[in-house]
């Protein structure tokens, strides 16, 4: 009687960790599986031109230049501000939002600005945008 | 009264193995996020006008630039040409070259060392690129 009593003494203070790690992983897995966390990036499309056998060469394209510069931007080389850009740049595209826009980077120029250009074009709707570089 | 050296060894095995099987499930659906998950050393531009994410390609391939002009892909340092390697094999392993290149540049990166990488794309024949950046910044 006294060696029963021992015995069940030492299971009730004994847990079943086993048990609870196991639900623990269970409940972990299915959180990552389903979640799904808030996209906050973006990803900015741009096409580098390439060769176009279907042009026409006897009509030629209208081709906005914007050059991003290490201190500033220009628009067919006239200086501009960020702002001054959107507005010129609403201005001519106003009738044509299939116009190309062709951005040329300078070497020493941050791609921050780059993506501020594209930001801009993207919040016009002008979609054909291609990136090319200036050495 | 003394245990019988064999009851030390008999622990429960079912158990174990099924907290085994858990690790890998949870090794098995983290693994992937690694090569995609952005490198916190690099500062993404803002881009509030950009459409979010919505969809993901599982060809898209990250390539990441860092503000002192470091090539990285899944966190592994590359050279450009190494870059136009690897571009050119993937075209060639899917047979076509619309492969979704998402590039991910530090806002203070020198756009010469994105143009390494636009070039490398273009050595690989790939002409559609995409810049990441980031549509608000978290707290």
């Amino acid at each position: 009687m006294a060696r029963t009593r021992k015995k069940n003494e030492m299971n009730a203070g004994e847990l079943n960790l086993t048990a609870m790690i196991d639900v623990a992983f269970q409940l972990l897995n299915f959180f990552v599986i389903t979640s799904h966390p808030v996209s906050v990036t973006t990803n900015l499309d741009v096409f580098r031109p390439s060769e176009d056998k279907t042009a026409n060469p006897t009509k030629p394209p209208t081709v906005l230049r914007i050059m991003v510069l290490n201190g500033g931007f220009t628009l067919n080389d006239q200086p501009v501000t960020l702002p001054m850009l959107h507005d010129k740049l609403d201005f001519i595209t106003k009738g044509d939002k299939t116009q190309t826009v062709l951005i040329q980077c300078a070497a020493d120029s941050r791609h921050g600005m780059l993506v501020e250009v594209l930001d801009l074009c993207n919040r016009l709707g002008l979609k054909n945008l291609s990136v090319i570089s200036s050495s | 009264m003394r245990k019988h050296p064999d009851e030390y060894l008999s622990g429960n095995l079912t158990a174990m193995i099924d907290v085994v099987f858990q690790l890998i499930i949870f090794f098995v659906a983290t693994v992937s996020l690694q090569d995609t998950v952005s490198d916190e050393r690099i500062r993404l531009a803002m881009a509030p006008s950009g459409r979010p994410v919505t969809t993901k390609d599982p060809r898209e391939v990250y390539i990441d630039v860092d503000k002192s002009g470091q090539i990285r892909i899944a966190r592994f340092p590359y050279s450009h040409r190494e870059v136009a390697f690897i571009l050119k094999k993937i075209v060639q392993d899917n047979g076509n070259n619309q492969i979704p290149v998402i590039i991910r540049g530090d806002e203070n990166a020198r756009h010469d060392a994105v143009k390494n990488v636009m070039d490398a794309c273009a050595a690989a024949g790939i002409w559609k690129i995409k810049f990441a950046a980031l549509k608000e910044r978290g707290g």
